[in-house]
């Protein structure tokens, strides 16, 4: 393990991130951005995916993603800035490696979405009912994203050094 | 200030600060309740300048609903963790910009629920009129910088 500390501290972003006083909050408040972009497309898309305001035609929410997408990746880029900045903060603490689970799922779930059940939604008529299978990837894309967020938020209180 | 004294002294005031839940249930449920508020907005916001134009608008607006329970959490989260440090925080120039820019996006979405439901027919597919996508502007410049400025008081 002491090997790979050595090694994320000893890149050049390690350097980006402490040698600047700014670098880090600065960081943070991207990662806040991000995921608001993130949870607020996201939010949309699986409410719809779980049956809220059918009037939206299932082929427009996907007009959404972009949106999804962008702000996951602001968060993939500022989050290896803080990993590789303190990895010793984030290694040892089981809050960083629930959320980093979590991501996975969400990862996970959103694939089944884009390969398995939103080719099924093709067919479906405006107002009509989604089926159970997006019922379901909906909810537990929600499950995931807010759970994300909350051992994220919450990852400097809970384990080794937390409080 | 008296008043201040007595909010951080009441015994809420005294548990947020000495329990070890306090603080981190608090700044959770503000977290939570900032990405369904500032999320939602900007989404909106970016529907209102012509972006994802195949979404109805009058039925995106329905989320504004689902916008402002993200407002009441960070509201009831917001006030808990004021009461924390009232008498601080009152002189903290990012704290009272941040509440000012709050203040101007609450306003922002009223106006934008307003004229949605008075004329969003006419827009329904296309982006919004002028004056509409300036107080969309207006929106993003609004939760963008009270996301900012709500994460950098714990630094300024």
């Amino acid at each position: 393990m002491s090997t790979l500390y050595d090694w994320m501290t000893s890149t050049w972003i390690n350097g980006l991130v402490l040698d600047y006083r700014w670098t880090w909050p600065a960081l943070e408040t991207l990662h806040f951005l991000g995921l608001c972009l993130l949870i607020g497309a996201v939010l949309i898309m699986d409410l719809r995916l779980i049956g809220f305001q059918r009037v939206i035609p299932m082929s427009a929410v996907h007009g959404l993603m972009p949106v999804a997408i962008i702000g996951f990746a602001i968060n993939l880029i500022t989050g290896v800035g803080f990993l590789f900045g303190d990895p010793h903060l984030y290694v040892i603490n089981y809050a960083f490696w629930l959320k980093m689970v979590l991501v996975l799922l969400a990862g996970l779930n959103f694939l089944v979405f884009l390969f398995k059940v939103e080719p099924s939604l093709a067919t479906l008529g405006p107002g009509e009912a989604t089926p159970m299978s997006a019922k379901a990837v909906g909810a537990a894309s929600l499950v995931f994203w807010f759970g994300v967020l909350t051992f994220g938020r919450l990852l400097p209180y809970l384990g080794p050094g937390g409080g | 200030m008296a008043f201040l004294t007595w909010l951080e002294a009441t015994s809420f005031g005294d548990w947020a600060r000495s329990s070890l839940l306090g603080y981190p249930l608090l700044i959770g449920a503000h977290a939570i309740g900032m990405s369904i508020m500032v999320g939602l907005a900007l989404a909106l916001d970016m529907r209102v300048l012509g972006l994802f134009k195949d979404i109805p608008y009058t039925a995106l607006n329905r989320f504004l609903g689902i916008a402002w329970a993200g407002f009441a959490i960070n509201f009831l989260s917001g006030t808990g963790l004021f009461a924390m440090q009232a008498t601080t925080y009152i002189t903290d120039g990012t704290f009272l910009l941040k509440m000012a820019l709050v203040f101007a996006g609450v306003i922002t979405a009223g106006l934008l629920q307003s004229a949605a439901n008075r004329s969003s027919a006419s827009w329904s597919s296309s982006a919004a009129p002028g004056a509409i996508r300036v107080v969309a502007v207006v929106s993003v410049v609004c939760w963008v910088g009270a996301t900012v400025t709500g994460r950098l008081i714990a630094y300024l």
